[in-house]
C-alpha cells in the first residue's frame, strides 16, 4: 500500500510539474504539509485510546448479550456494541465469528457490522473528525443512525446462511 | 478542531485511567500493541496525503460539481453510493481520497451516500476478512441488504439539509 501511494504521488506530482509548474507542486506540498501536522498527533492519541478500549473489553461479555434468542433488545444492543467496538476489521470479524458460534441470527450480526461500519466511534475519531470537522461528523452520525436497524429488520427476509 | 483534540484526549485519558484500576491492564503491553499499529501509519499517511494532494490538484473541478456537486440531488447520490462501494482499500486510503473528492466540490449529501457505501460495501475488507472468516452466504445476504443504505442516508441529508 505504501509503494501504491509512492507510486501515485511521484506520477500525479510529475504531471503536476509538468502541467502547471513547480509552483503548483509546491503548493500542493504545502497544505498536505499542514494537514499532516494536524492529522498525525490526533491519529497518535486515538490509536493510543484505541489500544486502551480493547484492552478494556473483552469478547466474552459481548458475546453473552448478543448470542441466541437476543430479540429486539439485542438489535439495539448490537448497535452499540459495533458502535464502540475499538480495533479494526481484525477486532469485529472474530467478534461475529464467535456470535455466530453461540447462535446468534444473521440480523444481529448485520446489524453489528453496520453499526460498527457507519457509527464506529474509532474510525470517527481517528479519521472523519480530523478530516471533516464536527458540523459533518454530526450530521452524518444523526442520518446514519437508523440504517444498522433497517440493514438488521430487511435480512430477516432472507433466511439464515448456512453455518461457515 | 480543537473540539477533535479535547474530546479525543479525554477520551484516551479516562480510558488510561480505567486500565490503570484494572488489574488485568497492562499499560506497557497496551502501548505495545498501539505502537504496532502506529507505526506503519507514520509513513504511510504522510505519502498518502501528499499523492492525495497532488490528485486533488490535477482533479478537473468543474466535471466533478457537475456530477457529484451540491446540485447533482438523488442521481449524484447514487453515484456516490456505487463509487464509495466499488473504492478500495481502509481508512488510510480511502480519507485521504475522499477529502480530495471534497475539495473538488461533491456536495454534502453526495459526500455521505460515499462513506456509507465504502464502509458498508467495503471490499477490501470483504476479500481480507468477512470472506474466509464468514463464507459466501453471510457475505450475500450483507451486501443486498447494504445496496439500500448509501443511497438512502444520502437522501436523508438532502431532505434534512
Amino acid at each position: 500500500m505504501t509503494v501504491f501511494f509512492l507510486l501515485l504521488g511521484a506520477a500525479a506530482g510529475a504531471l503536476l510539474a509538468e502541467r502547471q509548474g513547480l509552483e503548483a507542486v509546491t503548493g500542493a506540498l504545502l497544505s498536505a504539509g499542514e494537514l499532516i501536522a494536524l492529522v498525525i498527533p490526533l491519529v497518535i492519541i486515538a490509536i493510543v485510546m484505541a489500544a486502551y478500549a480493547q484492552a478494556l473489553l473483552p469478547r466474552e461479555i459481548v458475546e453473552r448479550w448478543l448470542g441466541r434468542d437476543a430479540g429486539w433488545r439485542g438489535l439495539f444492543i448490537a448497535i452499540g456494541a459495533g458502535a464502540v467496538t475499538p480495533g479494526g476489521p481484525f477486532m469485529a470479524f472474530p467478534l461475529v465469528v464467535g456470535l455466530r458460534a453461540v447462535g446468534a441470527s444473521l440480523p444481529i450480526c448485520i446489524t453489528y457490522l453496520t453499526a460498527w461500519s457507519v457509527l464506529g466511534i474509532q474510525r470517527i475519531l481517528i479519521w472523519e473528525l480530523p478530516f471533516f470537522g464536527v458540523d459533518f461528523v454530526v450530521l452524518r452520525l444523526v442520518i446514519s443512525l437508523p440504517l444498522p436497524l433497517i440493514a438488521g429488520i430487511t435480512a430477516q427476509w432472507l433466511g439464515e446462511p448456512g453455518r461457515h | 478542531m480543537v473540539y477533535a483534540y479535547l474530546s479525543i484526549l479525554g477520551m484516551a485519558l479516562i480510558l488510561g485511567v480505567m486500565g490503570h484500576r484494572h488489574t488485568e491492564v497492562n499499560h506497557a503491553t497496551v502501548l505495545h500493541r498501539a505502537w504496532r499499529q502506529l507505526a506503519p501509519l507514520l509513513i504511510r499517511l504522510p505519502i498518502a496525503l501528499i499523492a492525495a494532494s497532488f490528485v486533488g490538484e490535477l482533479i478537473p473541478q468543474a466535471l466533478f460539481g457537475e456530477w457529484l456537486g451540491e446540485r447533482s440531488g438523488l442521481s449524484g447520490v447514487v453515484l456516490a453510493s456505487v463509487l464509495g462501494g466499488i473504492l478500495p482499500g481502509g481508512p488510510t486510503v480511502t480519507f485521504p481520497l475522499i477529502l480530495v473528492l471534497e475539495r473538488a466540490g461533491v456536495g454534502i449529501p453526495q459526500l455521505i451516500a460515499l462513506l456509507t457505501g465504502w464502509s458498508c460495501f467495503a471490499v477490501h475488507r470483504v476479500l481480507a476478512y468477512e470472506l474466509p472468516t464468514l463464507g459466501w452466504s453471510f457475505v450475500w445476504r450483507r451486501w443486498l441488504v447494504s445496496m439500500i443504505l448509501g443511497p438512502l442516508s444520502g437522501a436523508l441529508a438532502i431532505a434534512w439539509l
